[in-house]
């Protein structure tokens, strides 16, 4: 039969995109147009999906699963460089628990500074488990301020916002928050 | 009109990637594809056109995207207003050829004798101040020869009309060629990317944007540059009197996509049509050089910097060395075609370059690998 009056239920991957916080404030028909420039990827745990001191491309977003973002600590040399490093680092490192700063859940992003410039990644990011990740890359991201700005100014919005509540734990964090209010 | 490709945008964390044995390679796998593609040159040639085609498309589907419109519904309007124009060009056009086409034998011949002519009173002129020449008999020797040649002229169009006409029907794939990358391009990135390791995959990404980018500077700059050449040669034709001169500019424009033969071609064509159309004034013939000259220079000192850009290009030597390669290995239609092929292959090759070379990155393919497997085979 022909529907002549469609509900406004959206489809099921549209309403998934939907639910992710960086794409929350976006119309059916804007996620639509957002959907096609999306990549999706899948990872096992404990596989690395980007490096520390790496160029950073894309953002990602945690469809489903868990990532784990670490760092090296402070004083310690890059891992090309580094023989005389103990073995129970290493240990540790091989499973992905050195210098752990978060581990994300499902809906959040990481990775999010590569949409603003090209610098290199500030953390290591790997699949705390089986994960799949939404990949937005960063000149999808340019090519949509250009042709649709609507869009990408809503998402830049959200990205503000990350952005800012992140600088307001770590000043909280650090006792420096009157700077912030 | 020798337009190069840009690759100093690629992704130089490290340089170890871009050694002699990528440069050999790539220089070995453009040798390669271009003797493929004469061989599949029916199927090439509306391939290049419709790149040429999606790249000067592209822009309006761009502003109807840019205005809400979807891709989809987009790149089907723009490919139907294209497709309209070119129907009413072609009616409009085709009683005016079909008048031309019938003495269109006599006409090439025409040509061909005034320049002739032009060349034998050149020859004569010279050997007026140099006996040493005029003993030498080399202005009837060139003229003889020449005559001869221009003789047999008729005997080898009949092959070249026939071929043209061989051609035509491929030539209609361009635009649905074109519509379909337009449509459907963005699918093929997925389509692609999507077969990528995770480890690779971002430089992958990469990588397809930058040989997007490198296409799309090299055909809107040649199309870009096809205008300002038309135009230039059309003002200076029109000021000498040649007549048709915005159909000649648009032919030697046309003409100069290939390095270097088809510059040369396009002066010849204008110096053969001044020196027939205006047979007792050779003079015409020297200025109609003197502005194809000119050209040339605002071409390579002005446009090119202004269109396709100074910053791409690969090292000069390579560029003029591979354009005689393209020559020899494939002919007229590799000389047309060695400068994308290399450009595109040196995008590909300097990535792949990068990643093969780059320990962490295989190290972290090998672990992903690792992981699989010991995922696949976990309940066994």
């Amino acid at each position: 039969m022909v529907n002549f009056f469609p509900t406004s239920k959206m489809p099921l991957r549209l309403e998934r995109l939907h639910g992710l916080s960086l794409f929350v404030n976006l119309t059916p028909a804007e996620l639509q147009i957002v959907d096609g420039l999306l990549h999706e990827r899948d990872y096992l745990e404990g596989e690395v999906i980007f490096d520390e001191g790496e160029e950073g491309q894309a953002i990602y977003i945690i469809a489903s699963g868990e990532v784990l973002i670490s760092r090296h600590e402070a004083g310690t040399a890059v891992r090309a460089v580094q023989p005389a490093v103990d073995e129970s680092r290493l240990l540790r490192r091989r499973h992905g628990d050195f210098g752990r700063v978060a581990q994300l859940g499902a809906g959040t992003f990481f990775g999010e500074l590569a949409l603003l410039d090209n610098s290199p990644r500030s953390a290591q990011a790997r699949a705390a488990s089986a994960c799949q990740l939404i990949v937005f890359f960063r000149d999808d991201f340019v090519g949509l301020l250009d042709t649709h700005v609507r869009i990408a100014s809503k998402i830049s919005r959200q990205l503000a916002c990350h952005l800012g509540t992140r600088m307001r734990n770590m000043a909280l964090s650090v006792g420096a928050h009157h700077h912030l209010l | 009109m020798s337009a190069t490709i840009n690759t100093s945008a690629l992704p130089r964390r490290d340089n170890h990637g871009s050694g002699p044995i990528v440069l050999a390679a790539i220089i070995a796998i453009t040798c390669l594809l271009l003797l493929a593609f004469q061989k599949l040159l029916w199927l090439v040639v509306p391939f290049l056109l419709a790149l040429i085609l999606y790249y000067f498309l592209y822009p309006p589907v761009r502003i109807l995207i840019y205005r809400g419109m979807s891709r989809d519904a987009a790149a089907s309007l723009v490919t139907l207003g294209f497709l309209a124009l070119l129907f009413i060009v072609v009616v409009a056009l085709t009683p005016w050829v079909a008048g031309q086409m019938a003495n269109w034998q006599d006409t090439v011949e025409r040509y061909a004798k005034g320049g002739l002519q032009l060349l034998d009173s050149s020859l004569r002129n010279i050997e007026a101040h140099w006996p040493t020449l005029a003993r030498a008999h080399v202005a009837d020797t060139t003229t003889a020869r020449l005559v001869q040649g221009a003789d047999s002229i008729s005997d080898h169009l009949e092959p070249v009309a026939i071929g043209i006409m061989t051609w035509a029907p491929s030539l209609v794939l361009a635009p649905f060629l074109a519509f379909f990358f337009l449509r459907d391009g963005r699918r093929f990135q997925h389509f692609l990317s999507a077969a990528v390791p995770n480890a690779f995959f971002e430089k992958t990404l990469y990588l397809l944007h930058e040989i997007d980018r490198t296409l799309r500077a090299y055909f809107q700059g040649l199309i870009n540059l096809t205008v300002l050449d038309t135009v230039t040669l059309a003002v200076g034709l029109w000021l000498l009197g040649i007549p048709g001169p915005l159909a000649l500019g648009l032919i030697c424009a046309v003409l100069a996509w290939v390095p270097y033969v088809g510059s040369i071609l396009g002066g010849l064509l204008v110096v053969l049509v001044a020196a027939t159309d205006f047979p007792d004034a050779p003079g015409m013939a020297y200025w109609a050089i003197a502005l194809f000259g000119l050209v040339r220079l605002l071409d390579d000192f002005v446009y090119m910097p202004l269109t396709i850009g100074k910053s791409l290009e690969l090292h000069p030597l390579v560029t003029v060395l591979m354009i005689f390669v393209g020559g020899a290995v494939a002919g007229v239609a590799g000389l047309m075609l060695v400068l994308p092929v290399l450009g595109v292959v040196t995008v590909i090759g300097e990535t792949i370059g990068l990643i093969v070379t780059d320990p962490r990155l295989m190290a972290r393919h090998r672990h992903a690998l690792a992981l699989r497997r010991a995922h696949a085979s976990r309940d066994l």
